[in-house]
C-alpha cells in the first residue's frame, strides 16, 4: 500500500533548498531563543553559540549538520498489538486523529459541553475500532481531573481502550515522567518499553523561533528515556510567521531542524519526528484559518524538507473551521488530506475528530473522517496494472455485447480495486427514500452508537484485570479505572 | 488652505514616516492643531473605518492606519491645552498564569491601541501578583485578561479575587476573553465583560468607560 510515494510535491528541488538554506540562515544568524538556562548549559558544552543575555542559541552549519546526522531516518512506532506498529520512513503513510481539544458537540441535539475522561475512553474505543485511523492521540482535555493528574489518566483509559499507538501532547515534563512510569509497568519494565516504545510525545516550540522550559524538558526527558517525541512547530502565517508561504516554511523548518538538534545532543540517535503543523490567518478579519487549501499546501512541502534530512515526519491535515460535520468540513478534510497524504507523509496527525479549528470534536467525525482517510488509502495505493488486471481474457471471453458481472475474474478482483464506503450513500433514490433518506451523518450517528454500546458490553478493559489491578494499587491518582 | 491630502493619503497607507512629516508640515505653515487633528487625522481616520467595514481593506492595513494616527496624535499633543488627547483610557493587558498563547491578546491589544487606548502589555503567563502589582503602578482603567486553555481560566478568577484582595478590585473595570471562555463564565467570575474577538473587545471596552 502506498509504495509509489511521494506523486504530489508542491515544491520544484530547487526551491526545497532555497527555503532549507533560508532556514539554515535563520538558524546561524538569528537563532532560537531557548528559555531555561540549565538546558542552554548543556547546548553550549555540546558547542553551541550562546548569548545568555538574550537567551539566544545559535547554529552553525556544521554543527548543525553533525547533530542532524544523529537522528534516525527510520525507526518504529510501536503497539501493543504489533500488528498495529507503525513503521516510519519506509513510505508508509499513517493517519491519526487530532488531539487536546476542551468542547465536544453532541449531534444528536446541537448541544455542546467541556470534554471528560470517559471522551477519552470513547474516543480511544472510536480509533480501536475504525480501521483507517492507524492511531490515537489524546483527543482532549478530560476536565474532571485535578491537573497534577491529567497526563497519567488520560495515557491510563487511552491504553484501556486501544491497542494502537498512543501520542499526546504533554504540558509539563512532570506529566511524562508520569505516563513513562505507567507505561512502564505496562510493559513490563523500563528496558521493555525502551526497545518498544508504545507511546510518543508532543511538545511545540513557540513561533517565532522560541523553545520555552517546558518544552526544552520534555525533549530532553523523552530523547533519554527512549520516547519518541515531536516538536511541531505551528507557526500561523501572517500573525506569527510571515505572511508569505515561502517564509512561514523557511521559519517552521528552522525551528523544526533547531528542536531535533537539541535532542540529539541530550542522547545521540533519539528518535524524533519532524513536526509540522503550519496554518494561516484570514487578514480580512484576523480570523484563524487551518482549513485553508495553504494549510495543506504548506504541510506537503514539509514533508518535502524533512525529507531533504531524511527525518521521518509529523504532518498535518484533516482540519476545518466548521462548527459540525457539514460540508465545509467534508471539503477542507479532504482536500488536505489528498494533499499531505501524497507527499508521503510518515504520519498526518489531526485528520480525525476535530473540528473548530482544533477546538472541538465530535463521535461522529471520527466516522467521517475514517471514510475520507480511507478513501485517501484508496488513492495511494493506484491502479494495478498486470496481466491479471489488464483483463485480456476476460474481456475476450465475454466478448462484444456481453457483460461482467458473473465473471470469475470479477470474484477475484472486486475486493481489491474498489475501496468500499461505509457510510456513503449509494442506494437509489425510492431505495433512499424508503430508509428514511438517510445521510453520512446519520449513518456515522449508527455507527458511533454500536461501537460505543458494543464497547460497553465489553469487560473491563484492554489492559486486563490483573494488570488494572495492579495499576489502580501503584497509581492511586489514576480513577475510573 | 491645507487640504490635508497628503496627510490623509498617508494615513490611508499607514505611513508613519511621511505623516509624521506632513503633519509637522502643517504646523509650520500655521495650521492649528486642532485643525489637523480634526480634517486630517480623523477624516482619514474615518475613510479607513469606511473602507474596512466595507472589506476593501483588511485589519493589518487599517492598524498600520491606526498607528499612524496615532503617533501623530502624540505629536500634537503638546499643542492641546485641554489635557489628553491621546488617551480614550489605560488598559493593563496580559494573558493569565500557566497560559503562554498570546496571539489573540496582542491583537485585542493592537485593536485597543487603534481606537486609542494607551495599552501596557504584561506579556504571557502573568501570575495574580503581577497583575495587583503592576494594578497599583500603572493606574490602569480597564484590566483585560486572556486565557487560550480551559485549564487556565481559573487562573482569571484568581486574579480577580486577588485584586479584590488587594483593594483595587472598584477602581478597575475588567474584561476577559479567549476560545473557551464565555460570558457565563465571565459573570461567574466576577468580571465587568467578556469579548468573543478583538473588535468587540474594542466596544466593551468604550462601552465600560462610558464612550463611543
Ligand atoms: C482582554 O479581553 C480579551 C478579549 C478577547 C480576547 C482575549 C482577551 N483573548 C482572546 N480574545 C478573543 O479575541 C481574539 C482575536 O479575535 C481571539 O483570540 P484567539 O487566541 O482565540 O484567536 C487567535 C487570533 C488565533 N488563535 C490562536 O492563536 C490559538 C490557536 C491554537 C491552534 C493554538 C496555538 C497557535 C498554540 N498553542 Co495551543 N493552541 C490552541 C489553539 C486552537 C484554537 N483554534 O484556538 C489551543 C488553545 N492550545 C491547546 C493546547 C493543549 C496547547 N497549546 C500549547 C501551545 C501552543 C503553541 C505555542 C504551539 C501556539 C501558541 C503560539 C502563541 N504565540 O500564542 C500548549 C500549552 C502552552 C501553554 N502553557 O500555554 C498546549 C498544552 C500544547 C500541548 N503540548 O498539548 C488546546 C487547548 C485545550 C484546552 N484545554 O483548552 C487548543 C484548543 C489546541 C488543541 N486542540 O490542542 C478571541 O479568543
Amino acid at each position: 500500500m502506498g509504495k509509489s510515494l511521494p506523486v504530489f510535491k508542491p515544491l520544484p528541488p530547487a526551491d526545497v533548498r532555497r527555503i532549507d538554506q533560508a532556514s539554515r540562515q535563520i538558524l546561524k544568524r538569528i537563532g532560537i531563543r531557548i528559555k531555561d538556562d540549565a538546558i542552554l548549559d548543556k547546548l553550549k558544552k555540546a558547542g553551541a553559540k550562546v548569548d545568555y543575555h538574550n537567551q539566544r542559541v545559535r547554529f552553525e552549519e556544521e554543527w548543525l549538520d553533525e547533530l542532524l546526522s544523529r537522528a534516525p531516518s527510520k525507526f518504529t512506532l510501536y503497539s501493543r498489538d504489533e500488528k498495529h506498529n507503525l513503521p516510519l520512513g519506509e513510505g508508509e503513510v499513517h493517519f491519526a486523529n487530532g488531539g487536546r481539544v476542551f468542547r465536544i458537540i453532541n449531534i444528536a441535539d446541537g448541544d455542546y459541553r467541556l470534554t471528560m475522561l470517559k471522551d477519552i475512553a470513547h474516543t480511544a474505543t472510536l480509533v480501536d475500532r475504525l480501521e483507517h485511523i492507524r492511531f490515537y492521540v489524546i483527543a482532549c482535555q478530560a476536565h474532571d481531573v485535578e491537573p497534577q493528574y491529567y497526563h497519567l489518566n488520560d495515557f491510563c483509559n487511552a491504553f484501556n481502550n486501544t491497542n494502537k499507538h498512543v501520542m499526546g501532547g504533554c504540558d509539563n515534563v512532570e506529566g511524562v515522567r508520569q505516563v513513562w512510569k505507567l507505561a512502564s509497568l505496562i510493559a513490563g519494565g523500563e528496558d521493555r518499553l525502551r526497545k518498544k516504545p508504545f507511546f510518543s510525545v508532543i511538545t511545540n516550540p513557540i513561533s517565532p523561533l522560541t523553545i520555552g522550559p517546558n518544552a526544552a524538558k520534555i525533549l530532553s526527558f523523552c530523547a533519554i528515556h527512549g520516547i519518541p517525541v515531536t516538536c511541531a512547530s505551528a507557526p500561523i502565517a501572517g500573525a506569527t510567521s510571515p505572511v508569505t508561504l515561502a517564509g512561514t516554511l523557511a521559519q517552521m523548518h528552522a525551528e523544526v531542524l533547531a528542536g531535533i538538534s537539541i535532542t540529539q545532543i541530550f542522547f545521540p540517535g533519539a528518535k524524533v519526528l519532524y513536526g509540522a503543523v503550519p496554518t494561516t490567518m484570514d487578514l480580512r478579519n484576523m480570523e484563524f484559518s487551518m482549513g485553508s487549501s495553504e494549510m495543506g499546501m504548506m504541510s506537503a512541502a514539509a514533508v518535502q524538507l524533512s525529507k531533504l534530512y531524511h527525518l521521518p515526519i509529523r504532518a498535518s491535515a484533516g482540519v476545518t473551521e466548521s462548527k459540525r460535520p457539514d460540508i465545509q468540513s467534508g471539503v477542507e478534510k479532504s482536500f488536505s488530506n489528498l494533499m499531505v497524504a501524497m507527499a508521503g507523509a510518515d504520519c498526518v496527525l489531526l485528520a480525525a475528530g476535530m473540528l473548530d479549528s482544533g477546538n472541538s470534536v465530535s463521535y461522529e467525525q471520527y466516522a467521517i473522517d475514517n471514510e475520507i482517510i480511507g478513501m485517501v488509502y484508496r488513492v495511494l495505493s493506484g491502479i494495478r496494472v498486470n496481466k491479471e488486471t489488464l483483463s485480456l481474457d476476460v474481456i475476450e471471453q465475454v466478448g462484444p455485447g456481453g457483460n461482467y458481472i458473473m465473471e470469475e475474474h470479477t470474484v477475484d478482483c472486486m475486493r481489491e480495486e474498489f475501496f468500499y464506503p461505509g457510510l456513503s450513500i449509494r442506494y437509489n433514490f425510492d431505495i433512499w427514500e424508503e430508509r428514511g433518506h438517510p445521510d453520512m451523518l446519520s449513518r456515522a450517528n449508527d455507527m458511533v452508537h454500536n461501537i460505543l454500546t458494543e464497547h460497553a458490553e465489553g469487560k473491563d478493559g484492554l489492559l486486563g484485570t490483573d494488570m488494572l489491578r495492579e495499576i489502580r494499587k501503584t497509581f492511586p491518582e489514576i480513577k475510573n479505572i | 488652505m491645507n487640504d490635508f491630502k497628503a496627510l490623509s493619503e498617508a494615513v490611508n497607507k499607514g505611513d508613519n514616516k511621511t505623516a509624521l512629516v506632513e503633519v509637522q508640515k502643517s504646523l509650520d505653515a500655521g495650521s492649528s492643531a486642532e485643525e489637523i487633528l480634526n480634517k486630517g487625522l480623523i477624516t482619514a481616520m474615518n475613510e479607513v473605518g469606511d473602507k474596512f467595514s466595507k472589506g476593501l481593506i483588511f485589519v493589518p492595513q487599517m492598524l498600520r492606519s491606526a498607528k499612524t494616527m496615532q503617533e501623530c496624535t502624540n505629536l500634537l499633543q503638546p499643542f492641546f491645552q485641554e489635557g489628553d488627547i491621546t488617551s480614550k483610557g489605560k488598559v493593563l493587558i496580559g494573558t493569565v498564569k500557566g497560559d503562554l498563547h498570546d496571539i489573540g491578546k496582542n491583537l485585542v491589544s493592537m485593536m485597543l491601541e487603534g481606537a486609542g487606548f494607551t495599552i501596557t502589555d504584561l506579556g504571557v503567563d502573568i501570575p495574580p501578583e503581577k497583575f495587583v502589582e503592576k494594578t497599583k503602578e500603572v493606574k490602569p482603567d480597564i484590566i483585560g485578561l486572556s486565557a487560550l486553555l480551559s485549564t487556565t481560566m481559573p487562573a482569571m478568577a484568581q486574579t480577580i479575587e486577588a485584586l479584590q484582595k488587594a483593594g483595587l478590585r472598584d477602581q478597575v473595570k475588567i474584561i476577559i476573553g479567549g476560545a473557551p471562555v464565555t460570558e457565563k463564565y465571565a459573570q461567574q467570575i466576577n468580571a465587568d465583560s467578556y469579548a468573543p474577538d478583538a473588535g468587540s473587545a474594542v466596544n466593551k471596552a468604550k462601552a465600560l468607560l462610558g464612550i463611543s
